[in-house]
């Protein structure tokens, strides 16, 4: 089946490899740097390291949620097309309950997180209805 | 929208899996289109109906309430 916009299958591979390398240099970091408040500005260390771990675990996330699954039919390209629906809707229902019950100070890191929790309600709900389908077809034999 | 598949599938004497190959989807997608879970496209309908050489409307009927 042709689908377009989807990268190939083994680039799930590259995006694990992506969130996990992140963990290591986030702990080095966090442990022998001191995350110095007052140093602010465009690519100082701590904003050097601030893009760097959010772009590799965006990115992770990402090349994830976005590969080509091993057999690549149209009730996977369903399946896929109603995750991403209901992601965005699990999403904003997030978003707006934590927009209203947060202080205003907050509002960035909610942002920030914002950024990966469409995603990953995404990644959630798609690998589970692909287990569910999995699991059904086993039974069914 | 039912179909008999399964039955068509006994009479050729074909898995699930055979019959998914030829028709290029996976095994998983024929099982829900037997039991009724998903509702083929029509090219996978028509594809399936060719495996067994029969017009399409002899292996999907519509259903009351369709």
């Amino acid at each position: 089946m042709k689908t377009r916009f989807l990268f190939p299958y083994w680039f799930r591979y590259l995006g694990i490899a992506c969130f996990l390398v992140h963990i290591p240099i986030m702990l080095f970091f966090t442990k022998y740097h001191n995350m110095d408040s007052t140093d602010t500005g465009l690519f100082t260390g701590s904003h050097v390291f601030f893009i760097f771990t959010t772009l590799m675990v965006t990115i992770g996330l990402f090349l994830f949620a976005f590969s080509k699954e091993k057999i690549e039919d149209e009730q996977i390209m369903q399946l896929r097309r109603d995750s991403l629906q209901w992601a965005v809707y699990f999403n904003y229902v997030v978003l707006i309950t934590t927009l209203i019950f947060t202080e205003h100070m907050e509002i960035s890191h909610i942002m920030l997180l914002n950024m990966w929790t469409l995603l990953l309600f995404f990644i959630l709900r798609f690998q589970w209805v692909i287990f569910r389908l999995n699991w059904s077809a086993k039974k069914g034999d | 929208m039912k179909n008999n598949i399964r039955v068509e599938r006994a009479i050729k004497n074909i898995t699930q899996a055979d019959l998914a190959e030829q028709v290029g989807v996976s095994r998983q997608t024929i099982n829900t289109i037997e039991s009724n879970r998903y509702v083929p496209s029509t090219v996978l309908s028509l594809k399936i109906a060719r495996v067994f050489g029969k017009p399409l409307e002899e292996i999907f009927m519509l259903e009351e309430g369709d």
